[in-house]
């Protein structure tokens, strides 16, 4: 059973997403603060974490950096306000997905389903693309850069075994949400973010990309 | 400007015009009599020459002191007298002005000789003697002349200082009542950022700080009531967290429940989902007047996505002729424009039977068409309306819907400078018509 830790200052919301993920089959995990769910991932690392953007002391932004820098959990970010801001720090901070208060129960078990995803949909039996000084393995989920792997995301993973399984040719954000996040209309900003972060780890020089570059008014394509 | 230099140039004209015109009668009036006077002292003079015996009217005539400006010249039984010099002077007395002196009546005429205008004075000297003067005018056409030009010149001058006062009224008057209705006419528009810079009119530093103002405070009140609806929208959202969680758990159970309560958890679940719509729109209205974040975004692309994500079939979407579907619009917002006019056809007219992009005469267009029973004359400007429920005869907006998705259509299109409206689909139904101006899409 896929284990989800839900950390949420408000106990009824807590509670009642609880109650509604275990009807969905999840053995959910709850954290009243940022702290505490840290330290009960760190001891137990659930599949998925559910992080509540406004928490009482370390706010939901740091605990999703610190989340992240231990490991590639992936994790959604629950928010109440659906401002531009928020949503987009909370992506660099680096989260996976993001679902805007109040959300069905349906839709965030969909949302979870799709990050925890640990291949891309395509498969195509190739051991390893290379592009240059990158080789992409997607059957072993690596990544090498100049021999030596890359930690990556699952779902920077898949986007980039999405785009190395069209090298040279342009995909468009809609497309790129479509195949990696499961979403049919999307918000674009979640592929904006994520290939900054990805040219991040993969870019000799992330402000003049190599091999992930931006085709202006149509979307993104990776090359040699 | 020009209007204040046409009546300054009307004005000193027609006062330049009278003004000559009277001075001329005046001076021609006052020659006039200096002449009659002047011919009859002379008219004596030669009277006593002709008393002698046997005078010699050539003589007479030249002892008259006349200068250049007026020539004498006598006719006596017949025969015209005069001074060498004056010879030709004969022909300058008109016949009619002869035959009224020879039947012994004096009189005036006023001739033209050699090209000027000259005065003609008749007096007759008993018997069949008459005393003719002619009288050059040509000194007072001269004066004529230097006042026209001097005239001319004052006219001309006042229309220069009309057309100066009118650009200086213009300028400092005018213009900045200019700028205030510029201003005005933004905030009404929509920019609350428009103020006047009361440095730059310091003639209406005060209509300026009190116009800034009044704006300043229109804005904080328009600030103040978005807030208070997005404020009320953000704390609603965590107990619908709650109750839309624990809503699904109920619903869940539904089997196990007796029938008064599992009709009950579906009451609560649709309120709830109800409920969750109705707080998204109403944000999304209260951050609707903000400015579109445009992109290229293929309409049709976008409008296919809409149908498969409702389950309908990608094929009702189609582009009009050769129409560029790519519009650069806020993809959000119109892709929320797409949704809910699909999800109204679908909840009104039966399902939306042909989604249409396309561009006509410097418009971009988007139609959807529903083989509903259309919308009626008079509600096709309310049913924009927020919370707008329709006629119960031709109801459109019922319990399903928020009562917002058609005011968030018009809110967003107008956002991107356009307007929506709603006619009769030919063959019957409705059809909602979303236009952009070419130029801002």
């Amino acid at each position: 059973m896929a284990a989800v830790l839900v950390i949420e200052d408000d106990d009824r919301i807590r509670l009642s997403l609880a109650l509604a993920l275990e009807d969905e089959g999840y053995a959910v995990r709850e954290a009243p603060t940022a702290e505490e769910g840290l330290i009960a991932q760190r001891r137990e690392p659930a599949d998925t974490v559910l992080v509540d953007l406004m928490l009482p002391g370390i706010d939901g932004f740091e605990c999703i950096r610190e989340l992240r820098r231990d490991g590639d959990v992936p994790i959604i970010a629950i928010s109440a306000r659906s401002d531009t801001h928020d949503i987009v720090a909370a992506l660099e901070a680096g989260a996976d997905d993001y679902v805007v208060k109040p959300v069905e129960v349906k839709e965030l078990s969909a949302r979870m389903r799709a990050v925890r995803r640990r291949t891309r949909t395509a498969a195509s039996p190739v051991s390893a693309l290379v592009f240059g000084e990158l080789e992409i393995r997607p059957e072993a989920g690596e990544v090498l850069r100049h021999g030596e792997p890359v930690a990556v995301t699952r779902t920077e993973f898949r986007l980039l075994c999405e785009l190395a399984d069209h090298a040279g040719r342009v995909l468009s954000r809609q497309q790129l949400l479509e195949r990696v996040w499961e979403y049919s209309i999307g918000d674009e900003r979640l592929v904006d973010v994520h290939v900054g972060r990805l040219r991040q780890k993969i870019e000799d020089n992330p402000a003049a990309p190599r091999h992930l570059v931006t085709v202006r008014g149509l979307g993104y394509k990776l090359q040699r | 400007m020009a209007g204040f230099a046409a009546s300054a140039l009307l004005l000193s004209t027609s006062v330049a015009l009278l003004s000559y015109e009277l001075t001329r009668r005046s001076l021609l009036a006052e020659r006039e009599r200096t002449a009659i006077r002047v011919t009859y002292f002379d008219a004596t003079v030669v009277q006593s020459g002709l008393a002698s015996e046997r005078p010699d009217i050539v003589d007479v005539l030249r002892s008259l002191d006349t200068g250049a400006i007026r020539r004498p010249v006598l006719r006596r039984d017949g025969t015209w007298y005069a001074r060498n010099a004056d010879a030709g002077v004969t022909s300058a007395v008109p016949e009619s002005l002869r035959q009224l002196a020879e039947q012994g009546r004096p009189g005036v005429q006023r001739v033209r000789v050699d090209g000027h205008s000259a005065l003609a004075v008749a007096v007759p000297l008993g018997g069949s003697t008459v005393f003719y003067e002619v009288h050059s005018l040509q000194e007072l056409e001269k004066t004529f002349r230097t006042l026209a030009l001097v005239l001319a010149l004052v006219g001309g001058a006042t229309a220069v200082a009309g057309a100066g006062a009118g650009w200086y009224v213009t300028r400092y008057v005018l213009r900045p009542l200019t700028s205030v209705a510029t201003a005005a006419q933004e905030i009404a528009g929509g920019d609350l950022t428009a103020r006047l810079d009361p440095a730059t009119e310091p003639e209406l530093a005060r209509l300026a700080s009190s116009f800034n103002g009044m704006v300043d405070q229109l804005s904080r009140r328009l600030e103040r009531d978005r807030r208070f609806a997005a404020d009320v929208s953000h704390e609603l959202r965590s107990p619908l967290q709650t109750l839309a969680a624990a809503a699904s758990v109920l619903a869940k159970r539904r089997a196990q429940l007796d029938m008064r309560s599992a009709t009950a958890v579906a009451l609560v679940t649709d309120e709830v989902a109800r409920f969750q719509a109705l707080v998204t729109d109403l944000l999304e209205l209260a951050r609707g007047d903000q400015p579109p974040e445009r992109t290229a975004v293929d309409l049709a692309d976008l409008a296919r996505q809409v149908c498969r994500s409702r389950g309908l079939p990608a094929d009702v979407v189609r582009v009009d002729g050769a129409a560029d579907p790519t519009w650069r619009v806020d993809r959000r917002r119109f892709e929320q424009v797409l949704a809910n006019l699909i999800d109204n056809a679908d909840r009104h007219g039966g399902g939306a039977v042909a989604v249409r992009v396309g561009h006509a005469a410097g418009v971009r267009y988007l139609e959807v068409d529903d083989e509903g029973p259309g919308v009626s004359a008079e509600d096709r400007e309310a049913i924009f309306y927020r919370f707008f429920r329709g006629r119960p005869a031709n109801a459109r907006g019922d319990s399903d819907g928020t009562g917002l998705g058609l005011a968030l259509v018009a809110e967003h299109v107008t956002a991107h400078g356009g307007h929506v409206l709603v006619t009769d689909r030919p063959g019957g139904g409705a059809r909602f018509r979303v236009e952009l101006p070419e130029r801002a899409s």
